[in-house]
């Protein structure tokens, strides 16, 4: 008889979300299995070649900050670093990265061979084996099994998928690889629903073919720092450009003219894929009059030849992309290397997952990535780390993390993906965030190293070091609120000069910070004092100049965060349903003792309590929740 | 998901005692099925067809006993009050008819409905919004015509569409912000500030009216106050009584024997007033007067007007200097009144300085009749005549209205100073808190207004 492997935990997948789940899972120390349909494929960008932008460069920087590992792979690793929305303001600016997909792969792929706790071996699972409700282990293709106590499955876009491409169909996965069959009718049959899900790519072209003369050059931004706190700093010297080339009248005709070769238009596909990524064919559709739209001719590596172009996802067969490409002036001769296609696949049906990414059906059973139903390498990894923290907390008998909204983008990401009911793909954006000041770009280290120290992926050194960055950082903040600026001619003086008006009183460092055009240096040329007390690094001075400058909307933010804080205090399902409940109706009891929602707060947000049901819930639960001791909530 | 309870209601609709007719509601999906039981067609018509009336007998089932002859009106859904189905039982008046049809009907799958359930039932299916809620209980205890033609207005929806409109302009300016913010690389139009402050300054100006209407709405809508202000012993009880038609106020000629705030209301053309009788003005003598004192000024400042009541018969004193300082310092408008002038007059005329004088004897009633002119008078003067405007809102919605002024406020003064993500925090709080006075919608979801909106797809 063939003897079983066994294993803590096996990911299955190694994509985003797979690599992070079982770096966080091998690194908490429970023997972790990697398995993989392809090693030479770990870490995979099958579609754009960037990490970062807003919500998603937050969630890069909460991953370092917990201590997971895309931020420290795409700093090494990307051509290309940018701040975007800088003039907007502190709660929406971020980092974006161009990235080296190969040397990314390779990156990762060292970093999990190194790792200890950690196997990687090559299979195809077709086949979760589930004992008495519980996860036991995993059936390959090949026959082979491996069993486990707990068990992360991120199969990406890749179960039953199937590539369109224009009239042409086929079973097969990104980038060509295989699709991954089997473990669908596994997962179903043990209660699992499924949905189907599509995404596309645009096509690759020749570098050599282009015209970069048409084209705009978009650089990158020396200054911009990494991801990883430690990188904050860091100079990028060498960078590529990425361009830009815009469609005009003769795209949009060409668009049109193949239109009935389109898979939205042949309806051979599914219909629910990501809003914000948009196939031409849609955006000509949908936006008739529209004639301009931006495509960003995008790097693939240091030394690839092959350029991605962002803006002109399709999947119309190749007569048509080639028609599309070469209408795009700079791309007249474009050779297309690679075509854009789309892939239908299967995803976890809405209502299955909780925050802490295991799912509501089988016990033990996580899943993270776009089989959750969210598109993006960033949101993929964030909940691949969620999944193998919770995994790996769950086996050492520790109770689970549940990232909150109102400190992390990652909080943000699990409690909305728990609910998340819509039919395409979710992706993070800081609309998607209620407390976005508080949840900044450069805060994500205030936030959240403390959980990562906690939970055991931040270790001893590193918590101290950024422990007294945070501290220096808090530390100023009180003492520049007790810095005393009094009215005087030579006051005066200074103030003039630096265009703001005189003092009738005294005044704090931070009343002086607070207005207008003046900055962290100006106070303290104004209070002249000796220099060593105050602070010199620049990232340090930017938290502090913009919590001083917007002191009030933090404040308003604090206090909703409270309000939120204590909603997400009360899980549900609620074990015992005081008898006074019973005035609520059958449906509220019916969503407070089911096991649809992770927290109270949830219901709220989703409007399925009205006010006076609020209020009643909260006068009966008060007596069991005087810990928590907010009232707040009462008064709203 | 539906927050409607899926149950079926009954309650008695009209006021409780004897009348010739009393209306029972039954509201919720089992309505019919509830009356098929219970109700026996007279006529041929098949019950229950939709829209129709029928005459017939509520019978107890299990007995077989007929508890009344009704008539029964069918409405289906949403085309009823409470947008559910809904049957209305016309009983006869009698209160012992009424309950047992009624207890019949709860015996037969109704439960008793709770107080405003029907209201409740008919926002929640969008039959009506919460102005309009708010606008119908406040007519079912409208006891002047002012305040029923306020809360009508109130039903027709006009401050609704006034608040929604509002709230649709800037949402349009939040999302084009909120696109902006979140898709930075997607070439959306750049917000022109110059623009965009004075839209915001606009709206804001908008904003303030219909926030003043509201205010002078829920004044009229509570009955104006009217606060009688005087020394002791000037005769303001007397004059209060005068004007109830009947005893109300201790009256006895120790001076502060009236400690308390004493209130009763009163029409006056269309409004309801509620006369305010205070406690004196005066250097307080022990504690209790003190407080008294104090109530006094806090109804001064509630006030909408003000008369200031003088003994017309005694030598000026201090209290007296008090009373006019204070009708001085409250601003309002106010009327002067010199009484008993039934006796030798020793207060002279230079002593209210040249302000107009009404003249009057509460003791035999003579003048007093001017005054009620006169207030008449100060109400058409003061604005608050044309009752078309004036809004009715709830306390939850005003606060609301408020949050909603306040950072609309932030956002016009930030506008062009502040980084656009504060601006699309202040916009945002604004639509969200004007969706609170109209309850229109909990949920700002200006992500998939972008989509909508924009060509988004970097």
């Amino acid at each position: 008889m063939q003897k079983i492997e066994k294993y803590s935990v096996i990911v299955v997948g190694a994509g985003h979300a797979g690599c992070e789940a079982a770096l966080a899972s091998s690194r908490l120390g429970i023997d972790t299995l990697l398995l993989t349909m392809n090693l030479s494929t770990i870490a995979l960008m099958p579609c754009n070649p960037s990490i970062g932008g807003p919500g998603k460069g937050h969630l890069v920087r909460e991953i370092g900050a917990l201590g997971g590992e895309m931020p420290a792979c795409i700093d090494e690793t990307c051509v290309q670093m940018k701040w975007l929305n800088t003039s907007k303001g502190p709660a929406v600016r971020s980092r974006r990265a161009q990235a080296d997909k190969y040397l990314y792969r390779q990156r990762m792929t060292q970093t999990l061979f190194t790792a200890a706790n950690l196997t990687l071996r090559q299979g195809h699972v077709t086949e979760i084996v589930v004992e008495n409700g519980c996860v036991a282990g995993v059936a390959l293709e090949t026959g082979l099994r491996f069993s486990c106590d707990r068990l992360i499955v991120t199969s990406g876009t890749y179960l039953n998928s199937r590539i369109i491409l224009g009239r042409a169909s086929w079973p097969g996965g990104p980038h060509d690889q295989r699709a991954a069959t089997g473990l669908s009718e596994s997962l179903q049959s043990h209660g699992v629903a499924l949905r189907r899900l599509q995404t596309a790519t645009p096509p690759r072209i020749l570098k050599s073919s282009v015209d970069f003369s048409k084209l705009s050059e978009l650089p990158g931004d020396p200054e911009s720092g990494g991801f990883l706190w430690e990188n904050r700093l860091r100079h990028y010297d060498r960078q590529i450009s990425c361009y830009l080339a815009f469609t005009d009248a003769d795209s949009v005709a060409a668009v049109r003219r193949n239109l009935s070769e389109s898979p939205l238009v042949l309806e051979n596909i599914t219909n629910d894929g990501p809003k914000h990524c948009p196939s031409i064919d849609r955006k000509i559709i949908r936006f008739p009059d529209m004639v301009k739209h931006q495509i960003f001719v995008e790097p693939e590596g240091w030394q690839s030849e092959e350029l991605y172009l962002q803006g002109l996802t399709t999947a119309m067969p190749p007569t048509a992309q080639k028609d599309i490409v070469s209408s795009v002036k700079g791309l007249e001769n474009a050779v297309i290397l690679r075509y854009g296609y789309a892939i239908e696949y299967d995803a976890l049906a809405p209502g299955l997952i909780r925050k802490t990414m295991e799912n509501r059906a089988i016990k033990g059973l996580y899943s993270a990535g776009q089989l959750n139903g969210t598109s993006g390498y960033e949101e993929a990894a964030a909940q691949g780390l969620i999944a193998g923290i919770n995994a790996a907390l769950a086996l050492k008998g520790r109770p689970s993390y549940w990232p909150s909204r109102t400190n992390s983008y990652i909080g943000v990401l699990v409690d909305d993906l728990s609910t998340w009911q819509k039919p395409e793909p979710y992706r993070i954006t800081p609309g998607h965030a209620e407390f976005r000041l508080t949840l900044r770009d450069d805060s994500a280290e205030r936030r959240l190293t403390e959980d990562g120290y906690r939970i055991g992926l931040v270790n001893e050194a590193r918590y101290r070091v950024i422990s007294s960055w945070k501290m220096r950082i808090e530390n100023e903040l009180e003492r520049l609120a007790a810095l005393s600026l009094f009215p005087s001619g030579e006051t005066r003086e200074k103030l003039v000069q630096l265009g703001t008006g005189d003092l009738k009183k005294r005044v704090s460092g931070c009343e002086i910070l607070q207005r207008p055009g003046i900055s962290y240096s100006d106070v303290k040329n104004l209070l002249g004092e000796n220099a060593e007390t105050w602070l010199s690094a620049a990232d340090e001075i930017y938290s502090i100049e913009t919590e001083v400058k917007y002191s009030g909307y933090f404040e308003r933010e604090a206090e909703n965060i409270v309000q939120t804080r204590f909603l997400e205090s009360i899980r549900l399902p609620l074990q015992i349903l005081d008898q006074r409940l019973k005035v609520l109706s059958p449906q509220t009891i019916e969503l407070l003792t089911s096991d649809k929602y992770d927290d109270l707060n949830q219901l709220v947000r989703k409007n399925c309590l009205s006010r006076s049901e609020l209020a009643i819930l909260l006068i009966v639960l008060q007596k069991d929740l005087t810990a928590v001791g907010e009232t707040e909530v009462l008064n709203d | 998901m539906s927050k409607v309870r899926t149950d079926t209601i009954a309650a008695v609709a009209t006021p409780p005692g004897r009348s010739a007719i009393s209306l029972i509601r039954v509201s919720g999906p089992a309505a019919f099925e509830v009356l098929n039981r219970i109700f026996k067609t007279g006529g041929k018509k098949t019950f229950p067809l939709p829209h129709c009336a029928y005459y017939g007998s509520i019978i107890e089932p299990i007995a077989g006993l007929i508890a009344d002859k009704v008539l029964v009106t069918t409405f289906v859904a949403p085309h009823s009050y409470t947008g559910e189905n809904l049957v209305e039982v016309s009983t006869h008046g009698n209160i012992v008819v009424v309950s047992k049809v009624l207890q019949i009907i709860l015996q037969n799958g109704a439960r008793g409905a709770e107080p405003g359930e029907f209201t409740r039932r008919a926002f929640l299916n969008g039959k009506m919004d919460l102005l309009e809620v708010e606008a119908v209980s406040q007519l079912l205890s409208a006891d002047s015509m002012s305040q029923a033609r306020l809360a009508l207005n109130q039903l027709d929806g006009l401050p609704s569409h006034f608040v929604g409109r509002i709230r649709a302009h800037l949402l349009d300016h939040l999302v084009q912000l909120e696109a902006s913010l979140n898709f930075p690389e997607d070439a959306i139009e750049a917000i022109d500030e110059h623009i965009l402050a004075r839209e915001l300054k606009k709206i804001r100006a908008e904003l303030q009216i219909f926030a003043d209407n509201a205010r002078n709405g829920s004044m009229v809508a509570g009955g104006l106050k009217v606060a009688l202000l005087g020394r002791p012993n000037s005769g303001k009880s007397s004059i209060m009584n005068y004007m109830l038609g009947r005893e109300r106020a201790i009256v006895t000629d120790i001076a502060g024997t009236t400690r308390d705030t004493l209130e009763e209301s009163l029409m006056i053309g269309n409004y309801a007033i509620k006369l305010i009788d205070t406690a004196g003005l005066r250097e307080p003598g022990d504690r209790i007067e003190a407080i008294g004192i104090e109530r006094t000024r806090r109804a001064v400042d509630d006030a909408f007007a003000l008369i200031g009541v003088f003994d017309g018969s005694s030598q000026p004193d201090s209290d007296d200097r008090l009373v006019l300082a204070e009708l001085d310092r409250a601003g309002k408008p106010c009327i002067i009144l010199r009484n008993k002038t039934d006796l030798p007059q020793q207060l002279p005329d230079n002593f209210f300085g040249g302000r107009d004088q009404l003249q009057a004897s509460a003791l035999n009633g003579l003048g007093l009749e001017q005054l009620v002119a006169s207030l008449s008078a100060l109400i058409s003067q003061s604005g608050l005549g044309g009752y078309e405007e004036l809004v009715l809102l709830g306390a939850q919605q005003s606060a609301a209205l408020e949050r909603a002024l306040a950072s609309l406020d932030r956002a016009c003064a930030g506008i062009g100073r502040m980084y656009q993500d504060m601006l699309a925090i202040d916009l945002e709080e604004t639509v969200r808190e004007l969706g609170r006075v109209n309850g229109e919608t909990v949920d700002v979801n200006t992500l998939d207004l972008i989509f909508e909106r924009f060509c988004i797809g970097k």
